[in-house]
Formats: C-alpha cells, sequence, structure tokens
C-alpha cells in the first residue's frame, strides 16, 4: 500500500476557513489527508500545537490564515509570521527542518487557492515519506 | 551618555576599594541595599543583600563563581512592581543581560534598581575551586591579576568558554578590570544621570576613552571565545542533529524542568507545561498508548524541550545555568548557544543588548519576511 501522509491543519476562521468551505460548496476535489482545526487566528496557533502534531506521528502541519494586512484582528498574522521564522529556524539549527510545516495565506475568496495548496502539501508529502518521529516511540 | 573615569585603587586592592565604594553608597542613602557575590566564612558562595555599610567583609563583586544567575534573584526579590525603594544589583553581564530582559518583559520594575555591572572573564566550575574559596580574598585576588591564562582556561564553566560579552551591556555604572592593571586602577563607565551621581567623592581621573591596552585584550578574549563557540557548535553538529540523534541527545531526561525553574528569562508563573493540560487520566495515556504501540515515560519530554525553545530563545543570555541544574546532565548549553544565536540574529536581536530594543515576538513590520506564507 502507498504512503498517504496524515495532514494537520490550523485554519483561520476568518479567512482560510471560508476558503476551505469555499472549496467545498464549489465541488472542487482535492485529497482527504488533512484533518482541518478551525481556530480564530492563525496567531493563535502556539507553536507547541505544531510539534505537539510532529511528535505525535502527524506527517505535515498546515497553517492557514489571512493575507498580510487582512487579519481580522488587524496583526494577528503578522505576528504569527515572526513566530513561523523563529520556529524555522529552530527547526533548522536542530537539523529537523523536513519541510513538514507549511503557512500559506488563502482568502476567503480563494477556494482554489486551497484546494491546489493541499493538493501540492500532500504530494510534497508523498514524497518526503512518513515522519520519523511516528516510528521514534522514544518520544 | 558615557562618562569614564579612572579609579585608583587603594593598598592595591581592588575588591577593598570597590566594597568601600559601595558602603560609602549605602552610608550615603543612594542605595537601599546592594544585591552583590559573597563567601561565608564556612566557605560558601552566594548572591547576599547587604545593606550595613560595615559589614563588608564576605562580600566579593568579582568573585567567579555562578552558581545561580542573579537575574532570577532580581527577579525574585524586585519583582513586585515599583516600591519606592531602590537597591543596587552587581551583575556580571550575562546577569545582566537577563535583567534587561526581564526589565522588558515586565517582570522587573526599573526604578527599583541601580545596575551595576562588572567584567567577567568567566566563571569557574564549581568543583574545581571549592577548596579556594576557604580563601576567598586570596582566590578573587589571584583571579584579578592572572588575566593571562582567562583566554584559555579549561576550568571555566561551558558558558563561559564560549562567552563573548565579557563587559555589561546595559548599566547604569560599570566597573572593569580587564585589560587593566587592577592592583593599580580600574575603570568606570557611567552611562546614566543615576550612574554619573555614584562618582561624587572618588579619587578618579577623567578619560574620553578605555585605554588601548583594554580594549586590544577584550578584541582578543572575544575573538578566542567565539572561536571556542565554532568549535562546540560543530562537535554539537556531528552527534546531534536530526530526529534520531536528538531523541537520543535528550534520552536521559526526567522531566524535571529544572532547566525552567534556574532559568532567568523563563518568567511565566505558570508554566504550560505544568498546567492543568499536562494532568492527563490514565484512560488518556492508554489511548495514546494504543495508537503508539508504546508511549515513553515521563512522556512527553521532548515535546517540552522544543517547546520551550520556541518560547524562550529569543531572549535566553546563553548563561548555562540550564546546563548545571540538569541532574542527568544534558548538553543544554551548546545547544542553547546555537539555536539562540542563531534564533535572534533572523530578528537581528541579541538579547540584553539595549532595553529600547522591543522583543522580537512583541513586535513586527509590514514589510519584512515576504517570503514566509508565500512559497
Amino acid at each position: 500500500m502507498s504512503f498517504e501522509p496524515r495532514i494537520i491543519g490550523f485554519l483561520c476562521n476568518w479567512c482560510t476557513y471560508a476558503g476551505a468551505d469555499l472549496a467545498g460548496t464549489s465541488r472542487m476535489q482535492y485529497p482527504p489527508n488533512m484533518r482541518p482545526i478551525r481556530v480564530m487566528c492563525s496567531g493563535s496557533v502556539d507553536s507547541v500545537y505544531i510539534l505537539r502534531a510532529l511528535l505525535d506521528g502527524a506527517d505535515g502541519v498546515f497553517i492557514g490564515g489571512c493575507h498580510p494586512g487582512d487579519c481580522h484582528y488587524v496583526s494577528g498574522n503578522y505576528k504569527t509570521r515572526r513566530r513561523m521564522v523563529l520556529f524555522n529556524s529552530i527547526m533548522r539549527s536542530l537539523g529537523l527542518e523536513e519541510g513538514r510545516v507549511l503557512l500559506r495565506w488563502i482568502s476567503a475568496a480563494e477556494g482554489k487557492k486551497f484546494a491546489d495548496t493541499v493538493t501540492e502539501f500532500t504530494e510534497r508529502l508523498r514524497k518526503i515519506g512518513p515522519n520519523p518521529f511516528k516510528h521514534l516511540w522514544e518520544v | 551618555m558615557l562618562l569614564m573615569k579612572m579609579l585608583r585603587v587603594r593598598r592595591k586592592d581592588p575588591e577593598a576599594t570597590v566594597v568601600e565604594m559601595f558602603s560609602n553608597w549605602l552610608r550615603s542613602g543612594k542605595v537601599a541595599g546592594l544585591l552583590v557575590p559573597a563567601v561565608s566564612k564556612l566557605g560558601i558562595a552566594v548572591p547576599v543583600l547587604f545593606s550595613d555599610p560595615e559589614r563588608v567583609d564576605n562580600v566579593h563583586p568579582f568573585l567567579p563563581v555562578m552558581k545561580v544567575n542573579g537575574a532570577s534573584i532580581v527577579a525574585e526579590i524586585a519583582g513586585g512592581g515599583s516600591s519606592g525603594v531602590r537597591i543596587g544589583v552587581v551583575l556580571k553581564p550575562c546577569e545582566m543581560r537577563g535583567v534587561v530582559e526581564l526589565i522588558k518583559l515586565q517582570q522587573v520594575a526599573r526604578e527599583n534598581l541601580l545596575l551595576i555591572g562588572v567584567d567577567c572573564p568567566g566563571t569557574y566550575k564549581l568543583e574545581k575551586v571549592k577548596a579556594e574559596l576557604n580563601d576567598s580574598k586570596g582566590f578573587v585576588r589571584n583571579f584579578l591579576m592572572e588575566q593571562g591564562r582567562y583566554l584559555n582556561e579549561p576550568n571555566f564553566r561551558t558558558a563561559c568558554q564560549m562567552c563573548e560579552f565579557s563587559v555589561p551591556l546595559v548599566y547604569d555604572l560599570a566597573i572593569g578590570f580587564l585589560g587593566l592593571d587592577p592592583g593599580q586602577e580600574l575603570i568606570l563607565t557611567a552611562a546614566t544621570e543615576l550612574g554619573v551621581s555614584l562618582l561624587d567623592g572618588l579619587e578618579t581621573v577623567d578619560i574620553a576613552e578605555p585605554p588601548k591596552a583594554r580594549v586590544d585584550y577584550l578584541s582578543e578574549l572575544s575573538r578566542i571565545r567565539q572561536q571556542q563557540a565554532v568549535e562546540k557548535i560543530a562537535e554539537f553538529d556531528r552527534h546531534a542533529l536530526g530526529p534520531e540523534r536528538l531523541v537520543k541527545y535528550f534520552a536521559d531526561c526526567l522531566n524535571c524542568h529544572n532547566c525552567m525553574k534556574v532559568c532567568p528569562v523563563c518568567y511565566c508563573r505558570q508554566c504550560f507545561f505544568e498546567s492543568e493540560v499536562f494532568d492527563r487520566e490514565l484512560d488518556d495515556y492508554v489511548r495514546v498508548s494504543r495508537r503508539k504501540g508504546l508511549n515513553r515515560m515521563p512522556a512527553g519530554t521532548m515535546l517540552y524541550h522544543l517547546t520551550r525553545m520556541n518560547h524562550m530563545m529569543t531572549s535566553c543570555v546563553q548563561c548555562g545555568i540550564c546546563e548545571e541544574s540538569c541532574p542527568v546532565g544534558i548538553g543544554l548549553t551548546v545547544l542553547y548557544k546555537k539555536v539562540s544565536r542563531n534564533a535572534q540574529a533572523e530578528f537581528n536581536y541579541l538579547s540584553g543588548r539595549s532595553l529600547d530594543e522591543p522583543l522580537p515576538l512583541t513586535t513586527f513590520r509590514e514589510d519584512e519576511f515576504r517570503e514566509i506564507g508565500e512559497e
């Protein structure tokens, strides 16, 4: 059986979640690999959520937020962006950066971009392979 | 504002000269007390808060021992908001950097503190100098005089061997001895009005810039330390990078959270990892172990360490006290040196460098990091 990645998605209520809704109501086809979790803002996604998903065996984590300048809470996504810079830097310093975490800005009008992003991310993770932490039960 | 003066050392005793200056501040009411390293008659090295200008025997402002980061003590005793009392805190550069971060994190009120920074070329591993602490005066005197050996001192703590910040970065008044003959003179630098007011009545000579010998010495020290950091990080990279090796690196973690408790910049009153979120029921553990096949105990150690890095690395001052407190000897000093330095560099930030630089995660610019989220 071929490897099917399991993705945890944190979707901002105001933009990306609505974008996902639009993709659905427009009957767009995309892989069913992502388990979406609705959050009020991408800025509320603490690193601990991303890390817990990865350490517990998710193959990828997707974070969707409003485009810069469009945040419902004015500046939440600018803070998300800084937090991702920090997160990526730490993962790189520890040799853990494998492209398993993806942040993308997707508005409520971008149903197609949402479907394309999930398709593309799923493809990417199929190539990268299973998350090694899945089998390192020691963690 | 920077006012520099050379202080004449009396009776070839730099420590006594400085302690006498402290006593005068206490007598004249400039400070209500001073937090300063000391060695008790039993040879125990601890910071003390001293308020009696006559009881100065055990006080050692230059003591090259650090069992606790002084910033933790400052947060503990001066963390209650503005109180109308001002104490002087005599701190090494990494301790001062911790205090600066805590001020920015609104954990310590700046107006309660007079920041006195001292030079620090490094602090000894405690077990290497325990015997010498019985003659603390002689120990500190030798330490001040024999500056050649600091450059490559294997008995210094690992963090100190990699530390390029031997002089304080933020202070009201800084007291320096590196690159000088401390039997003759010390250098005093005042950076604030408050610092200048402390210089009244001292036997000093104004100078426009630090002596060349000092500048040269500090740049050589900094160069060697950076070199040592590069070597130690390269060694770390050889055996710790990647999921499997990192899991091994943290394999012995007991989940005691000592590294968090002793960390000067880990400031939360209630750590997330000690909150109810982690009070899990037995059936929850069973559910996880069924899903994974089996579940390591104590659980969640890796999550703890990686999350702690994400929460603290922009403020880490690389003092290495976390590793000293680790009962199983996990090499946190080198790891945090690398991780925090890289993380801070992303934001062009250096922990404890300035009170005016905003903390990286509390600020943003609209026109930065445009590639993130757009790839």
